[in-house]
């Protein structure tokens, strides 16, 4: 076998082994695994609606965790996506809410953008600490994205507060009707057009292009590509950038689809769940998509399941930790330890 | 501001309990970003068997056992698995956040709160007014997080332990060549700090308040690794920075009931992680010490994607 084919079907087996393990919790806590097996399968393909429910819930997912994969080319953890997604979200929110009465084609491209920019922006902050004092990445990211969340705690329950809202959780006013490119379901041919060009074009970024080299070059050995004489400062502000703006991206996409509004706290997992997708679609732009669609099955399933079984929700979010949680395992460090018998290797 | 005093004692005790544990892990180097999903499995499980069974001590014990077992499992997946140090820390706090909402459903059949009749003692009671009023009502946990700051402090200076612990987390390679196993030493600074975040979650569900919340913890667990970088991952400079966010939380509440929407809540939220960011940038020009300890967990994080 060739080792990207190794690659992965020891991936799928870990993301296997994942669910037995999930699958043997809900069984020790009394729920049929063959109730909840066929819940899942209604609710992320067969029922009606369901496969559509599965594409709503993958495109931000595949948007983040593409923008993951970008990070982890150039050698980066940017675990920050929420944050990015959220002041996406925020920056195109305040744009159509304050131009209402603007051209709908015009305001969305407008709103798209600066939700780019605002994911450029949250994501570039870390990036230069990382490429101008090499302060570490992952704690900075993960950090921007708890402060974005508390922006848009701030934004959604103060200055962009409904005032007609009579809900228990903050919410923003919804935005004009012809602003929206998908109705409530969240899937409509532009939006999927869209999201089709995006990732052909992160391919072709990544596989194809000059800069893409030089970020794997940088990612696979920063110091072997500075002596090649590469700018490892600019590419890895690049990387950064670019990977801001996908995510921030995912949150206009989010905004201008399904959402309409955004209510304190939407979505609280996508972003770490697209780091999940990341790591099972193996880094690669093809892999991540499946695996996008997977967990964006899973995600329309669980939001199925209480019609069928009175399994709770937080079930998924403890399968999302299992599979995270074992999804990095070595193929090889598991060998070695069989071939060496009870030896564990030191270290 | 008795008041604000006594907050501050309050929130900051499992802050710094679990800063604890995070200056063990990061004395390994382990960045070890598992601790909210441990402190969470704390709270709840001294909740729930504490309620079962009716007894407090009961229940802390039985956090401390579950959290030993999810920390050697960690151990397991990290050191002789090979798995991503934060990749599989953030699952475990997954595990942690999810496993709990959904016990809470799939045992006790409720969403939302568990409300509970046991408590940890409370040494010191009844007093109302005056200066008194700070050290009045907390828990016992809050009176041993001291005397845990201090021996953390001693085991990792003066013991043969604490010594080893600081030759693995530096320079493992140096560690290994006089005998040392990394591999064991770090499983038992990852045992060492489950322990510590049972007993910070058990203080939170059952010390502070008596009921267990769906993510209670509410990033807490983050603020304490925030804390061990904050406190340069001494024990007694994470003890301050522990006390010093519960101080930013208390007047956070406080804030909240005496001048409410002058300064909105969120933003004074956000100070431990406005902080970490500068506390991470200013540690990483203070190159020298952060360099060696980067050697240790490079050897952990070495990326193999």
């Amino acid at each position: 076998m060739t080792s990207g084919l190794r690659r992965a079907v020891w991936t799928v087996v870990l993301v296997v082994v994942s669910f037995l393990i999930t699958a043997l919790i809900l069984r020790v806590s009394g729920y049929s695994v063959g109730d909840v097996f066929s819940g899942i399968i209604q609710g992320a393909i067969t029922a009606t609606g369901a496969s559509t429910s599965t594409i709503r819930w993958a495109i931000p997912l595949l948007l983040i965790a593409l923008s993951v994969v970008i990070g982890f080319r150039a050698g980066f953890f940017n675990i920050g996506g929420q944050g990015q997604f959220y002041m996406g979200a925020c920056s195109a929110l305040a744009i159509s809410l304050g131009w209402r009465e603007g051209p709908a084609g015009l305001v969305i491209l407008c709103g798209t953008l600066a939700a780019m920019l605002a994911g450029v922006l949250w994501s570039l902050f870390p990036g230069w600490l990382r490429v101008r004092f090499g302060t570490d990445e992952v704690l900075t990211t993960l950090m921007m994205s708890f402060i974005g969340a508390l922006v848009l705690q701030y934004l959604t329950a103060g200055p962009m507060r409904n005032p007609q809202g009579t809900g228990q959780t903050a919410a923003s006013e919804r935005i004009p009707e012809a602003f929206r490119l998908t109705g409530g379901s969240g899937v409509s041919t532009t939006v999927l057009l869209l999201v089709a060009g995006v990732t052909v074009l992160v391919w072709l970024v990544l596989e194809r292009t000059r800069f893409g080299l030089t970020m794997t070059l940088v990612g696979r050995n920063a110091t072997m590509a500075r002596w090649q004489g590469i700018n490892v400062r600019r590419v890895g502000l690049g990387a950064f950038a670019l990977s801001g703006a996908l995510a921030g991206l995912a949150g206009a996409v989010e905004l201008y689809g399904p959402a309409a509004r955004l209510v304190t706290g939407f979505s609280p997992e996508v972003g770490f769940t697209a780091v999940v997708v990341a790591l099972v679609g193996l880094l690669n732009v093809w892999g991540t998509v499946v695996a996008a669609i997977f967990f964006g099955g899973l995600q329309s399933a669980i939001l199925f399941l209480p019609i069928v079984t009175d399994l709770p929700p937080p079930a998924l979010v403890l399968l999302h930790g299992m599979v995270a949680f074992l999804v990095t395992i070595k193929f090889r460090a598991v060998r070695r330890r069989r071939a060496a018998g009870a030896e564990a290797p030191a270290g | 501001m008795e008041q604000i005093l006594a907050t501050t004692l309050r929130s900051a005790a499992p802050l710094v309990l679990v800063a604890m544990a995070g200056v063990f892990a990061f004395r390994a180097g382990i960045f070890h970003l598992g601790l909210e999903g441990l402190m969470i499995t704390g709270a709840f499980a001294t909740v729930a068997v504490g309620d079962t069974t009716g007894s407090v001590e009961l229940g802390v014990l039985a956090a401390i056992g579950v959290c030993l077992l999810l920390s050697a499992l960690y151990w397991w997946v990290i050191g002789p698995l090979g798995a991503n140090v934060i990749i599989a820390g953030l699952g475990l706090t997954s595990i942690g956040l999810g496993g709990t909402a959904y016990a809470l459903g799939a045992i006790f059949d409720v969403r939302g709160s568990l409300f509970t009749e046991v408590v940890l003692p409370r040494p010191v009671r009844n007093i109302t007014s005056g200066a008194g009023v700070i050290i009045a009502e907390h828990s016992i946990f809050v009176w041993i997080t001291p005397v845990i700051v201090l021996a953390a402090w001693v085991v990792l200076r003066r013991s043969r332990f604490g010594l080893r612990l600081a030759a693995v987390g530096e320079y493992p390679f140096a560690a290994r060549s006089v005998g040392v196993n990394p591999s064991m030493i770090r499983l038992q600074a990852i045992l060492i700090a489950g322990a510590l975040c049972a007993l910070g979650g058990a203080e939170l569900s059952v010390g502070a308040l008596r009921n267990f919340t769906e993510n209670m913890t509410n990033g807490r667990g983050f603020i304490a690794f925030v804390a061990v970088i904050f406190g340069a991952w001494h024990p007694i400079g994470a003890a301050f920075a522990g006390l010093f966010f519960g101080f930013a939380d208390a007047i956070g509440i406080q804030s909240q009931i005496n001048i409410t929407e002058r300064v909105p809540r969120e933003f004074v939220l956000m100070i431990p992680f406005v902080l970490t960011i500068f506390a991470v940038w200013l540690g990483g020009l203070w190159r020298r010490r952060s360099l060696e300890a980067e050697a240790g967990y490079a050897e952990l994080r070495e990326p193999d994607f």
